[in-house]
């Protein structure tokens, strides 16, 4: 059955205050998420000031603060700091976004910073994304052709290309996923929106040629039709994509191949 | 489920008192780094039918090819008459002759096939409205007919270009059915007594084991350094972990004295501004309004080579006509440009501006400052992608078993800078030219000698070392330290002066690295762990370049001198190569650069002056 | 790992492609969306039917939901809501109910309750109709 508690084991305390910096100028409180798979404990909430004027506007800037200066043992990932690489997806002030693209300042102090929902946790704000890994891949992301290919390049109308438009900008954080209630109850069998979404970005490739087979793949009452259109994915991407539109627009051309 | 330093010993060596489990594996080739070349390297002998694993610390879209965003370089002539030779030619002169022409011919030759191979992937190029080929825009130093005119050749998708081909790449791994090992950090090389590369050793993050894994080839492709720098576009995750180990094993790194600064990274957040911005017709201005940089690059104006732009910019700012309050930056202009066409080709950058510097470019100017980007100095190497030392007084002795790809490696292309969109195109193909090579000299599954007993004790030693380092100073702060020297000690320009200062510094910062003080003691996903293994990467290599660039006294692309402003081909058309012992000290010896083509198509590109 | 998959030895990608697609899904999409549209246009006829009922006596009542345009309308509501129900309800136990056993018993439960609610508001239709 869905699950409206959490187990034992997963019960968040109250953690740790920790001392203000030396020095502070204005600062801005975080609660943060920590669990260590060495400890036994339970996970638990720490509280961490942030001092303002020695940190950049991002909350991934106070993240890194607050590992450099207060606590190195607090644990995330990062990588490219401007938004393309979607290493830094969590839940912030309850919203999954990138914590690199999103303002301090945009969120309600104490802010309040949770790994990416109903994923398994494998450190503090690191989890577990091999499930949505492996989703991904399902969907064969990568053209299928078997005419003989052409010398030079496959000829895309600018139409045709704009359609794409939308979709291959996905950075597969895991944010539009990890915030679908759908995929929270069936992710096993679910493909969640991200999945769906790059699913039809090879879907509506002019150049593809396994648009049946791709159909085919997701024809299937939980890999597509769990999507309830809830919209939470569109609301949550921090692209400013729109998963839910590619999901419908899947569910069309599965009805248009009936009719 | 927690396996830590205090498991059980299997067949493990015991280390500061106890013992790390080992798991082994073994392959045909062992692929360090998935991004562009890294991937391209593991679909190539995949499909050469070698049994490939990828060693990567990030999920490999996260990579940081998929920051890139102009364009990838490839005389397709789909927008005018073009031609590789024209390519060889602006990356000859890019990289201010220091490169190798035989790489660079191997390169600009076989840049549209690989292209077109990309294309053939699913990579969503930016499309011509007239005939559906692959659009193509201008870039920095890339020119027709020799210099004459300007080229439009570098391929794009939008501005995200990076990111379409790191996916794509991604996808074909897949469909290969490529092996990864996802999150695993790369330690140490594991070399064997008469110099072969045998294998890496490797610690899982994600359950905190050590695997060793044993390979006919390791292919390192681990990209840059460009974290050394406290300003920088690259991503947190550039710490050029393949220069450490080799500098770790005993074996030298090229021209690292040649550091690019991008001309327009965001100020002050420095995230990058993609080149492609200018060449959709962007301009530059200082605080007068000037566009200043007609004045430094007459013909090429906004789209002369990166370093020279840079240092243009460096120039007016010093002159006091930055912008800003404290006229410490400039301003790039956009807001004259079709608001359609940004939406269009560079909604990218459109965003980026938006988010980190509160900019709507369709109004306003974007706040840039020169920043570090790439390096073009690292692992020598041929146009193979295998690593060449000097040995016995042959510079170009293959060191067997290893090969270096991309930003790490330095086949030379790039030379003394790298010109924008060629970055993408060594990439791929190199990254194809080292799975042919591992092709023709590897046999599917061949036997591997047993490895000696202690083969993991060096990097196991130096991880246990880390883990429990107990000093004064923690991580971030020496990284921090070594930041700021290489920031104002190994600039835009450099000077004797600045240079000796900044040796005496790097030094210094060297030999704090015994009083590092590591807090989090764990092994699963110990990212204050990795972090200071990054950090002994990183620091290693900013002293070979504080080194290297001291040592050359001379002006040349990326490398600027004002004690020495010109370029000296009599005494400087060579590579530096830099070997670094336990103690920090630098050795310092050079190879010769290729001056002959690979074939009879073209001729050496002889050395002139660099106008712009 | 905390709230890791219980069968955390397969591998993702084995719990990914479990049993393969079904292919089957789209029929109930779409059936659902008709029926739901059906159901607007049912439901009117019904509320003009029930407010025609209202102040009449038995067998005014009878003479109406007897007459054969009323008794169809009132068959195609019953049926067009039963199978809407019936897709309906399957999605929700699709969504909330994991543990195969209690699936499969609310999947037939469901079944068995909508034909049942179907056959028995049919025939009391079709008796009014028939006057049997």
């Amino acid at each position: 059955m869905v699950e409206f508690t959490l187990p034992k084991n997963s019960k968040i305390t109250e953690g740790k205050t920790w001392p203000h910096a030396e020095k502070a100028g204005e600062e801005t409180a975080f609660r943060i998420y920590r669990w260590n798979p060495d400890d036994g404990q339970n996970p638990r909430v720490d509280t961490y000031y942030v001092d303002r004027n020695d940190c950049g506007p991002m909350v991934l800037d106070a993240l890194i603060w607050i590992k450099n200066n207060i606590d190195p043992t607090l644990t995330f990932r990062r990588s490219c700091r401007e938004g393309v690489c979607g290493s830094c997806a969590m839940n912030i002030d309850g919203t999954n976004t990138l914590a690199c693209t999103k303002a301090i300042d945009d969120s309600k102090a104490p802010v309040k910073i949770y790994p990416l929902p109903h994923q398994p946790v494998v450190k503090d704000l690191v989890p577990d994304l091999k499930n949505f890994y492996a989703q991904y891949a399902s969907i064969e992301p990568w053209l299928h052709t078997t005419t003989a290919t052409p010398e030079k390049e496959w000829k895309q109308s600018h139409e045709d290309r704009a359609k794409l438009d939308g979709m291959y900008e996905c950075i597969l954080c895991a944010c539009c996923s990890t915030s679908c209630p759908s995929y929270w109850w069936n992710s096993d069998r679910y493909l969640g929106p991200a999945a769906l979404l790059q699913a039809n970005r090879w879907v509506q490739d002019s150049r593809d040629e396994a648009t049946g087979e791709r159909l085919d793949n997701l024809e299937d009452p939980f890999r597509l039709y769990r999507c309830h259109t809830i919209l939470n994915c569109s609301k949550a991407c921090p692209k400013g994509l729109n998963p839910a539109k590619e999901i419908a627009q899947l569910k069309k051309a599965m009805v248009d191949r009936q009719l | 489920m927690a396996v830590n330093g205090n498991g059980k010993a299997n067949g493990g060596p015991a280390v500061n008192g106890r013992a790390y489990p080992i798991e082994d594996h073994s392959y045909d080739v062992i692929v360090v780094g998935a991004g562009g070349s890294g991937l391209r390297a593991v679909v190539g002998c995949s499909e050469a039918g070698l049994r490939t694993a990828c060693i990567t610390k990030v999920f490999p879209t996260r990579s940081h090819t998929v920051a890139a965003q102009g364009g990838i370089a490839a005389a397709l002539g789909n927008m005018g008459e073009d031609d590789w030779r024209w390519h060889m030619y602006d990356t000859v002169k890019g990289a201010d002759w220091l490169g190798d022409q035989d790489s660079i011919e191997y390169m600009c030759r076989n840049a549209p096939a690989a292209v077109y191979e990309l294309e053939h992937w699913g990579l969503p190029f930016s499309r011509r409205e007239e005939d559906g080929k692959i659009y193509q825009r201008p870039f920095g130093g890339m020119t027709t007919h020799y210099g004459k005119g300007t080229a439009q050749r570098t391929c794009a998708a939008a501005d995200r270009t990076g990111h379409a081909m790191l996916h794509t790449m991604y996808g074909q791994a897949l469909k290969h059915a490529a092996e990864f090992y996802i999150e695993y950090f790369a330690i140490d090389l594991i070399m064997d007594d008469e110099g072969r590369c045998r294998g890496v050793v490797a610690l899982n993050m994600d359950d905190g084991t050590i695997h060793r894994f044993t390979a006919n080839m390791v292919i390192l492709a681990t990209g840059g350094y460009g974290r050394a720098y406290f300003s920088c576009t690259s991503a947190h995750i550039c710490t050029g972990d393949g220069g450490g180990m080799m500098l770790r094993a005993g074996l030298p790194l090229q021209d690292m004295e040649f550091v690019q600064f991008h001309p327009t990274g965001i100020y002050p957040a420095g995230c990058l501004i993609t080149e492609g911005s200018r060449g959709e017709g962007g301009y530059l201005t200082n605080s007068e309004g000037e566009r200043f940089m007609e004045r430094y690059a007459p013909s090429a104006k906004d789209l002369a080579s990166r370093d020279v732009v840079s240092r243009a910019m460096t120039m007016e700012i010093r002159e006091g006509r930055g912008v800003g309050k404290d006229k410490d930056h400039i301003y790039l202009h956009l807001d004259h440009l079709d608001p359609k066409v940004l939406a269009e080709r560079l909604p990218g950058i459109s965003e980026t501006a938006r988010i980190f510097a509160g900019v709507d470019v369709t109004r306003e100017p974007i706040p840039v400052l020169p920043t570090v980007h790439y390096n073009m100095g690292g692992i020598a190497t041929n146009y193979h992608g295998e690593a060449v030392t000097l040995k016995n007084g042959n510079p170009d002795t293959v060191i067997p078993g290893l090969m270096a790809l991309g930003e790490a490696g330095c086949v030379s292309v790039h030379g003394a800078n790298r010109l924008g969109s060629n970055s993408l195109i060594d990439l791929v193909v190199f990254g194809r030219a080292a799975a042919l090579r591992c092709a023709e000299i590897l046999t599917p599954g061949e036997t591997q000698p047993d490895l000696p007993k202690d083969s993991a004790d060096f990097a196991l030693a130096r991880l246990d070392k880390f883990r429990n380092a107990s000093g004064g100073t923690p991580t971030a702060q020496l990284r921090l330290n070594m930041q700021r020297v290489m920031q104002n000690n190994c600039a835009v320009f450099r000077t004797g002066e600045v240079l000796d200062e900044g040796q005496k510094l790097i030094h210094d910062v060297y030999d704090s690295m015994p009083d590092l003080k590591v807090s989090d003691r764990s092994l699963i996903w110990n990212s204050d762990l990795i972090e200071t293994l990054e950090l002994d990467n990183l620091i290693a290599q900013a002293v070979v370049t504080m080194e290297s660039a001291k040592n050359r006294t001379e002006s040349r692309g990326g490398h600027a001198r004002e004690d020495y402003p010109e370029r000296d081909d009599k005494n400087w058309m060579k590579h530096t190569l830099a070997w670094m012992d336990e103690k920090g000290k630098v050795k310092i010896d050079y190879r010769p650069v290729h001056t002959y083509t690979l074939t009879n198509d073209v001729s050496y590109i002889e050395p002139k002056a660099r106008v712009y | 790992m905390i709230g890791q998959h219980p069968n955390e030895m397969r591998t993702p990608m084995r719990r990914v492609r479990g049993l393969g697609p079904a292919h089957t899904g789209t029929g109930h999409f779409w059936h659902q969306r008709v029926t739901s549209a059906a159901g607007v246009l049912l439901s009117i006829a019904l509320i003009v039917i029930a407010i025609a009922l209202l102040g009449r006596s038995h067998a005014a009542a009878v003479q109406i939901l007897a007459s054969p345009l009323v008794a169809i309308l009132m068959l195609l509501f019953i049926v067009n809501s039963a199978y809407h129900m019936w897709i309906g309800m399957q999605e929700i136990i699709l969504d909330y109910v994991h543990e195969d056993k209690a699936k499969l018993f609310s999947l037939l439960a469901n079944t068995f309750f909508c034909f049942a609610v179907a056959f028995a508001s049919a025939f009391a239709i079709l008796k009014l109709s028939f006057g049997v």
